[in-house]
């Protein structure tokens, strides 16, 4: 029977393979033995065929950790490391396939359409954690960029991810070691620190010097 | 410990970083340092206190930040106190308690991949936390089964940046012992296989097996229980060994037996191994005792060993017998193989540094040549110091002499005086003799 799933297996197969993407929806089809038809009920393209693959990282990722026993004591700083390690663990499946789809991605500023599932994804959760994170005060709520972490967050991600295409040490330890140093890093800086007290305290002499001036004395 | 250390906030990122951190350090420390020329191997307290704490401090800042080697080199700056003064040493021995622990989501991250599986899967119960940090790793507290367990996790990484970090560490150690940058590549070789040895968890629970076993002939000599199932290649179990380390057992004012009693224990396990094992657990850091409640010494770390080959063996610890040292030809002889007497010395210098390495290990074999010792003795530690500072000053040491054994050898046995020292404990050194060639 044909499923999501079969469609998935059977795409990555193909292009680890073939090297490249099937020629049309057409030949995929028929390599398959299913009709064209049957594939666009569960797919519009092949594109969204692995979009779907790696959304379904993330949010698999997200499951795995969030019935891990220690998630609910750990602090923001502790969830994202354990998001990163879980997810470049399970990406390990898949990666063949993710050195392939991240090699067809063009260079630019917006987000690729493949990881418009998974950035959604990450999003909501990143914005979670920043936000419970500012609740309790582990990190800074600073006006405007407050709202940014998360997008931080993400480029941190995608960072580690091409560190991880990259990487060839045995068992990815220098992947391990790059989020562990990388995101302790991002966590720092969105902590309360003396940069914001150095801005406080120019922001209180702004003032309060000009006031000085004023009455001249 | 009551006091969790607070968690690092940010470790240097890449290697460029890493130097730098080095770098900005040596600055400092060259800035602390420029009256000062640094001493030999043998040196002892310098007396220069006007700049060692601050000399101190700064390294140690540095250090504390890196993590892994670089640590590890303080620990092992701060064990060698003949070596460096006692404001580093102080300083340096921080590094052992106060170690920023790693993220707990690294640690599950560590776990299944050495086992597969979360160390909740694993134990019954395992404390996030670590307890402290143990050089270049950390340990947790555990449970299965009923029983408590100690976990020793290492960080990543750390096998990769030992040759680098000692490379970095190159410049302090020219300016702490002013040796010459060829003289000093056999040593570094010799740290450097032996820091890597540390790094393999899977040969350390071998040998602490291996070690324990062998060594349970001795009294009063403890040791955890190791669990090969559980360990891995970055991980290790054993049993939690309850009891206090030296400086929290000396603060409650054992009584002088109890003392003697961890003193003799404590020389039975270094000179068992030296002269029975031929292979000596090198690092005789306090971090790496406890006195357990029922006056026994535990032994939890055996990641350090040195083992002794015979051409180092014999000549060595035979010149610590007055019957060798009688016999100025053969001494001279032992001397040589030893490469304490170099090929192209002169005869003048043959004689001097004969006579001198007499006295050196005359001295240090004073506790050998007598049925009982008293470390408690100020007088004994004076008067080393007093010929380590001599010795320091000679213009004729500024070529480096002695086999590379020396340094792990040297360390372990200052060390143990060290320690024995801080105990003030008076014990039997008839237990295990050296066994002594008179020929060479």
């Amino acid at each position: 029977m044909t499923t999501k799933e079969s469609i998935q297996s059977a795409y990555i197969d193909s292009v680890l393979t073939t090297g490249t993407k099937p020629k049309s929806v057409y030949s995929f089809a028929k390599q398959n033995e299913m009709a064209e038809q049957e594939f666009y009920t569960f797919y519009g393209s092949f594109e969204s065929i692995e979009m779907s693959i790696w959304t379904n990282l993330a949010s698999t990722t997200l499951s795995e950790i969030s019935a891990q026993q220690v998630w609910a004591g750990y602090t923001s700083r502790e969830k994202a490391l354990g998001f990163y390690y879980s997810f470049f663990e399970l990406a390990k499946s898949k990666r063949s396939f993710i050195t392939f789809s991240s090699k067809n991605i063009k260079r630019g500023l917006s987000t690729p359409r493949v990881f418009e599932g998974l950035k959604a994804e990450f999003e909501n959760f990143s914005y979670k954690i920043v936000q419970d994170g500012i609740e309790s005060g582990e990190l800074a709520d600073r006006k405007l960029f407050a709202d940014r972490y998360k997008d931080a967050l993400w480029m941190q991600f995608l960072f580690v991810l091409k560190f991880w295409i990259n990487d060839n040490s045995a068992g990815f330890e220098k992947t391990d070691e790059a989020i562990e140093k990388g995101v302790n890093v991002t966590f720092d800086l969105f902590q309360r620190s003396a940069l914001d007290n150095l801005f406080d305290y120019a922001k209180f002499l702004l003032y309060n010097g000009n006031v000085k001036q004023k009455f001249g004395f | 410990m009551s006091e969790f250390p607070k968690e690092q906030n940010s470790i240097p990122i890449t290697k460029v970083q890493r130097s730098a951190k080095f770098v900005s350090t040596g600055l400092k420390v060259g800035g602390n340092y420029i009256k000062h020329y640094s001493k030999k191997l043998f040196n002892p307290d310098l007396n220069t206190d006007e700049l060692n704490l601050n000399n101190a401090s700064d390294i140690y800042d540095s250090l504390s930040e890196l993590k892994g080697s670089a640590l590890k080199v303080a620990q092992m700056l701060s064990m060698d106190k003949n070596m460096l003064p006692k404001a580093y040493s102080d300083k340096f021995a921080q590094s052992q308690y106060n170690a920023p622990p790693l993220s707990g989501p690294l640690i599950v991250q560590t776990f299944k991949k050495v086992f597969g599986k979360t160390p909740e899967q694993i134990y019954d119960k395992f404390e996030s936390r670590s307890t402290n940090a143990a050089s270049i790793g950390q340990v947790h507290r555990a449970e299965l089964n009923g029983r408590k367990l100690a976990v020793k996790i290492q960080y990543p990484g750390v096998g990769d940046s030992i040759s680098s970090d000692l490379k970095m560490v190159k410049p302090f150690a020219f300016r702490l012992l002013g040796m010459s940058e060829k003289e000093l590549a056999i040593y570094m070789k010799e740290v450097e296989d032996r820091l890597l040895e540390e790094t393999d968890y899977e040969l350390e629970v071998r040998r602490s097996i291996e070690f324990s076993k062998a060594c349970s002939v001795l009294n009063n000599v403890v040791f955890p229980e190791y669990f090969p199932e559980l360990s891995g290649k970055r991980v290790i179990t054993m049993s939690w060994l309850e009891g206090m380390h030296l400086k929290e057992f000396l603060q409650t004012n054992p009584s002088q037996e109890l003392r003697n009693q961890i003193g003799q224990a404590l020389w039975d396990f270094y000179n068992f191994q030296q002269h029975e094992l031929r292979a000596v657990h090198a690092d005789p850091h306090p971090g790496n005792f406890l006195i357990t409640a029922d006056g026994k010494l535990g032994c939890i770390d055996f990641g350090c060993i040195k083992e002794l080959p015979d051409e180092f063996y014999y000549p060595f610890f035979s010149s610590t017998s007055t019957a060798l040292m009688e016999n100025k030809e053969e001494t001279i002889k032992a001397f040589r193989q030893l490469q304490m007497i170099l090929p192209d010395d002169s005869p003048i210098q043959v004689d001097f540094f004969a006579e001198l390495f007499k006295e050196m290990i005359g001295l240090f074999a004073k506790p050998y040549i007598t049925d009982t010792f008293d470390f408690g003795e100020d007088a004994f530690f004076t008067r080393l110091y007093t010929f380590g500072e001599k010795v320091a000053k000679m213009p004729e040491f500024r070529q480096a002499r002695g086999v590379k054994d020396f340094i792990y050898i040297n360390r372990t046995n200052f060390g143990l005086y060290n320690l024995l020292h801080e105990l003030k404990a008076n014990i039997n050194t008839d237990t295990f003799k050296p066994h002594v060639v008179l020929e060479y």
